[in-house]
């Protein structure tokens, strides 16, 4: 409980330094805005004159979209600070982060926040909500507990990708997360249903590193859509599975950590 | 003429050093080009949509991929760092014009540009089938279309990143304008998927010349006079933002405070 209250604590120090540049935070806002509105006018475009893509809807590939933006605003708005993990590695960062008492990937993560983030969440829950209203479920009470639980995964998974990726930066030793970027660029290839895709990025996608289970998967279990919709039921184990290797490849990659030096 | 010259030699040679940029850049539109191919190719295999078949969308998936790797090297966040830091007061008092001199390095980017887009058009289409090249005139008139593709790309980048005189927040800019040209540029969806008012819209903007009007020529989707007339809406765009830009970097430079050192 406190390690949660001081992480709040130290993620609203940043808050209220960006409150003090509003035109900044307005544009960043706008700019994610826009960028989701692209993705929505695309989709309808492309669906005006499609009605399915492999048994796929409008409203489930909207889902999808929203739910990656979802997870994907998490992940900025409280825990952009792993993407300085490359940079705090470089500059040797960690020395301090080392000495004080809270979990030292705790404070990489809270050491910036991406208020894109925000508008992000806010867009993407706007998506999910609107797909929803439009689809046709069966809701019982433990159908909509279970979908609350696929969410908390979908979010899991990224922000547990991002740490795992932007980790992979004790080994590689450079400046700037390229190796995490490059992979994150990769997972937007998730955001549409994994049966249009080859073989081989199925694998990488479902497997290797699993962006399918931030979307497709679970929504495909929700809206009953496709075939083999059981293994959308996997992404809490997927969630956890990922969470654990990314705590691990952190682990072992702060052992190699040598302080830049003063 | 020569110091420009120099400058194109110096970012032809310094191009491979900065290829970290150059991957970043080109990662989302590689990305983007690998999902609407696999999109695609799954509705297409049916009927044709809207009148493109799968060899057509998937010229015009390349033509576009091409369109968006092209002038992304150019370093528009170098330039934006240079004027939120104040370095660019050292590129004031060089004795060449600042808005050539930018446009000089973004030519001198383009050989590994052109480079890489070879290999993934290539690799793509060992991967999925040829393509079908158009005859003499439209194929003329394609080349036009790209060689425009070039100062005109270069402009919108440049204005936008002229931003950075009144903002502090480069990246907000270059995400608002990345999502605007993917759009109006018929990126991501050819404009006559598009509502007709906005692909009317689109098709006059100075965006549509980025993607849309060579890949349209080049699937021979409009007649040799037809696209006449769309190259010459690119040439004027460009014409139009050239000296548009000289005005904005006025205003610019009036906002300019640099802090002494």
């Amino acid at each position: 409980m406190r390690t949660v209250r001081l992480y709040f604590r130290l993620l609203g120090a940043h808050f209220r330094s960006l409150l003090e540049y509003e035109a900044d935070f307005l544009i960043l806002a706008a700019a994610t805005v826009l960028m989701q509105v692209v993705n929505i006018v695309f989709l309808a475009a492309l669906f005006a004159k499609v009605p399915a893509l492999n048994g796929w809807t409008f409203w489930s590939v909207l889902m999808m979209f929203g739910a990656v933006a979802l997870a994907e605003g998490v992940g900025s708005l409280f825990f952009d600070g792993m993407w300085s993990l490359a940079w705090q590695i470089n500059r040797g960062q960690l020395d301090y982060f080392l000495v004080r008492p809270y979990p030292v990937a705790l404070q990489s993560s809270s050491a910036a926040i991406g208020i894109n983030g925000l508008s992000n969440i806010i867009m993407g829950a706007i998506m999910i909500g609107t797909a929803l209203a439009h689809v046709d479920v069966a809701w019982t009470p433990w159908l909509a507990l279970l979908g609350v639980v696929l969410l908390i995964s979908s979010v899991v998974i990224k922000v547990s990708i991002n740490l795992a990726t932007n980790a992979v930066s004790f080994w590689l030793a450079s400046p700037t997360p390229m190796f995490a970027f490059a992979m994150h660029q990769v997972g937007d290839l998730a955001r549409f249903p994994l049966t249009i895709y080859p073989l081989a990025l199925k694998a990488a996608l479902g497997v290797v590193l699993p962006f399918a289970f931030i979307g497709f998967f679970p929504i495909a279990f929700l809206l009953d859509t496709g075939q083999s919709r059981w293994i959308g039921l996997l992404t809490p184990l997927v969630a956890a599975y990922c969470a654990g290797a990314a705590i691990l490849i952190f682990k072992r990659g702060l052992r190699r950590y040598e302080s830049a030096g003063n | 003429m020569r110091s420009y010259r120099a400058l194109i030699r110096a970012t032809a040679r310094a191009a491979l050093a900065y290829r970290l940029n150059l991957l970043l850049g080109l990662g989302a539109v590689l990305v983007q080009l690998i999902a609407l191919l696999a999109v695609w190719q799954v509705i297409l295999a049916q009927s044709p949509v809207n009148g493109f078949t799968w060899p057509q969308m998937r010229a015009y998936l390349l033509v576009a991929f091409a369109a968006g790797t092209v002038v992304s090297l150019m370093g528009d966040f170098r330039m934006a760092f240079r004027i939120l830091d104040g370095d660019v007061a050292l590129d004031l008092v060089k004795p060449i014009d600042y808005q050539r001199a930018r446009f000089a390095e973004a030519i001198g980017g383009l050989w590994i540009e052109v480079v890489l887009i070879a290999v993934v058009v290539g690799v793509t289409l060992a991967l999925t089938g040829g393509v079908d090249v158009p005859a003499g005139p439209g194929l003329a008139l394609f080349i036009a279309s790209m060689l425009l593709l070039v100062p005109l790309k270069f402009l919108i980048v440049y204005v936008s990143t002229l931003a950075c005189f009144w903002t502090q927040n480069f990246m907000g800019v270059q995400w608002a304008r990345l999502a605007v040209v993917n759009l109006f540029s018929g990126a991501l969806i050819p404009l006559a998927f598009l509502p007709g008012w906005l692909a009317t819209t689109a098709q006059w903007s100075p965006f549509a010349g980025l993607t849309s009007t060579p890949a349209l020529i080049f699937l021979g989707r409009v007649d040799p006079g037809h696209g006449l007339v769309l190259v010459g809406v690119q040439l004027a765009w460009v014409l139009a933002l050239w000296f548009g830009a000289r005005l904005v970097w006025q205003a610019a430079l009036r906002r300019l405070t640099v802090n002494g050192g």
